[in-house]
């Protein structure tokens, strides 16, 4: 434990040293605008600014990078909660209820959640990756093809069976995501599947364009339309600040949501993503009132965005400790240390301690910083919703265009993103959830290459599964989730009619 | 109002359909790979079409769907005006596709002055195009007003 400390104090000195604090304030100052845009996620805002690094010592560049990233992150959910333009796939989950909340005027203490759970998830995942670091790197390696198909198919069933009041409308959803993910040429044979003969489809759809899609343009069609008929209505801002009352009530799904986001940031494949996903359902299922999920409930703004901070954090202990870049952020950061001379390796922590305690001391202050930073700005953020919905939602269409379309420079992406849009509208009228399409689509491909690698493996017997007690342990987990609800809601429904 | 429901569900049906029969006619590789490209995607058909079918036999029950008004209209009439601009972006160019974009958008939603109706338009084209293309370095196409420019 003394040694964790010293090597913390070490650390901190290196993030201290004025010029590391200024790379830390850059990159959390233009990871929050890179968050705020929609469009260019965080993978794609590191590997724009890579530039920025040429030259510079090993730990200072990616104390930068770090700071992008985490700066992306806290600005990811600002656009999700003002607009229901979510920036990032992780920020889908925080639109469900944000969105709601700024609709009734709850705007400011849903940013302010957002920023203060970050914050502590934050904190809790650097204390989490410096103490487990090591030995949870040991049971992520345990983690093949099979336990990860497994990992996806309970992450899927989980969402699948609490985001509505249907399963089977859930599934349609799941279905519907896991279908948009095969779209494009096939990566180990290249089959060219469903493009119908269109070139830009081989790459596959990109799933920015599929959340401000189904988000976004959907969100603002259905609103134009109750606008017309006199429905839509925001109420006025109440309160800009958290009350004490707010953060009491969120502090249990905040520390809930960091250490889950922790261990599955750990894991390989989407994490973060997952890992909001999962928190959310997981805050639905504890809460005494599942309904008021998605109609404004704050512990559903609090807990996905505390545990895509601490998933951050779970995802770096595999780049850190064996060398291994699980995801496409990690991915920038392995590269970007490559360029600076440092090859990430399970030698890394011995090597240079310098890089890897200097970035564990940097992400401590960020999290200060990215607080200090972001909550004055709620107050400047709420008042864009003082803007007449005749001119707000033209004006959130046109900045989510040129949000899709820079991420691949396609007029085909806009076309795609209305029809999705269209596609929203209806499945809204329906009551068909939209956020498991975004998680099946997120998953999908990692899900069909897991399944197909475990086969390989195993040369097409299905028996590896039941080898491994890690995925039937996940598997059975899955069958409880998706039989639970309606048991669960029987008894909820019972208990009213008694009391 | 079982019948947008139904007419949902149909819809359903025939996604799973579709995709299940775009994925049977699919070559066919294995290289050293049990399961191959085709496997999944029909096994993501069936299960979609037996969801259509089993939502369409026995739909949901649950608060009926709003009825479609002559508001809805509006949402089409929007949907249509974003395919305008999306196929306009790269022919006339980002900024006069924004401005056009944004003047009918908030005329359709009922913006009556006209000095607003212009210089609001006016004033985010030209701004989102300088912060992407200037400060960003993202570039945005200028279309065949920028082939004049030259």
């Amino acid at each position: 434990m003394i040694e964790i400390l010293n090597h913390l104090g070490y650390g901190l000195q290196i993030a201290l040293a004025p010029i590391n604090l200024l790379y830390a304030f850059i990159g959390c100052l233009v990871g929050t605008l890179i968050g705020v845009l929609p469009g260019i996620g965080p993978a794609g805002g590191m590997a724009l600014l890579i530039p920025l690094t040429y030259g510079k010592e090993p730990a200072s560049a990616i104390i930068l990078l770090a700071g992008i990233y985490y700066g992306a992150m806290y600005g990811g959910s600002t656009t999700s909660i003002l607009l229901n333009v979510p920036g990032e796939a992780a920020s889908v989950v925080t639109s469900l209820d944000g969105y709601q909340m700024a609709r009734k005027g709850r705007a400011g203490p849903a940013l302010s959640i957002a920023a203060i759970g970050s914050f502590i998830a934050g904190t809790i995942g650097v204390a989490l990756l410096m103490v487990l670091g090591p030995p949870l790197a040991k049971v992520a390696l345990q983690f093949g093809p099979a336990e990860t198909f497994a990992l996806m198919v309970f992450g899927l069933s989980t969402v699948t069976s609490l985001a509505g009041k249907s399963v089977r409308k859930g599934l349609v959803a799941t279905t519907f995501g896991l279908m948009l993910a095969t779209v494009g040429s096939d990566l180990p044979t290249g089959i060219i599947r469903f493009t119908f003969d269109i070139p830009k489809l081989m790459e596959g759809v990109d799933i920015i364009v599929v959340a401000i899609g189904l988000f976004a343009v959907s969100e603002i069609l259905s609103s134009a339309e109750e606008m017309r008929a006199g429905e839509f209505l925001v109420e006025k801002v109440s309160r800009i600040w958290l009350s004490l009352q707010d953060f009491l009530e969120s502090i249990g799904a905040i520390l809930r949501g960091s250490f889950l986001g922790f261990l599955i940031g750990v894991l390989p494949g989407a994490a973060h993503v997952t890992a909001s996903f999962l928190s959310y359902t997981l805050e639905k299922r504890l809460s005494k009132h599942p309904e008021r999920f998605g109609q404004g409930e704050i512990r559903g703004v609090a807990a996905p965005e505390s545990a895509n901070n601490s998933a951050a954090c779970g995802a770096l202990i595999p780049l850190l400790t064996m060398g291994l870049p699980a995801s496409a952020v990690t991915a920038v950061l392995y590269g970007a240390l490559l360029m600076t001379g440092v090859r990430p390796s399970p030698f890394l922590f011995q090597k240079h301690p310098d890089v890897v305690w200097g970035l564990i001391g940097s992400m401590y202050i960020g999290n200060v910083m990215l607080l200090v930073l972001n909550l004055p700005l709620v107050a400047l953020w709420v008042k864009i919703l003082r803007t007449p919905p005749r001119w707000l939602f033209p004006i959130v269409l046109a900045v989510s265009f040129v949000g899709v379309y820079s991420v691949n420079a396609a007029a085909l992406d806009l076309l795609l993103a209305t029809l999705l849009g269209v596609v929203g509208y209806f499945m809204r009228r329906l009551d068909y959830p939209l956020a498991p399409v975004i998680l099946g689509l997120v998953l999908g491909n990692l899900l069909e290459q897991a399944l197909r690698q475990t086969l390989m493996i195993s040369g097409g017997s299905l028996d590896i599964f039941w080898r491994s007690p890690i995925a039937i342990t996940l598997f059975v987990l899955a069958a409880v989730v998706v039989a639970m609800p309606k048991v669960l809601y029987r008894s909820q429904s019972k208990l009213e009619v008694e009391t | 109002m079982k019948r947008a429901e139904r007419i949902g569900a149909a819809v359903v049906l025939l996604l799973g359909a579709g995709y299940l029969w775009d994925a049977l006619l699919m070559e066919d590789v294995t290289i050293g790979d049990p399961l191959g490209p085709k496997v999944f995607p029909v096994i993501l058909g069936v299960l979609m079409a037996m969801l259509g079918l089993s939502l369409l036999i026995r739909p949901v029950d649950g608060s009926p769907p709003r009825p479609l008004t002559s508001s809805a209209a509006y949402a089409l009439v929007l949907a249509l005006m974003l395919c305008a601009y999306g196929l306009g972006i790269e022919w006339i160019g980002y900024p006069v596709a924004t401005f056009l974009f944004l003047l009918a958008a908030s005329r359709l939603l009922g913006e009556k002055s006209w000095v607003a109706g212009l210089v609001i338009p006016l004033a985010l084209s030209l701004g989102v195009f300088g912060l992407f293309t200037r400060v960003l370095d993202i570039p945005l196409p200028l279309g065949w007003i920028g082939k004049l420019m030259e």
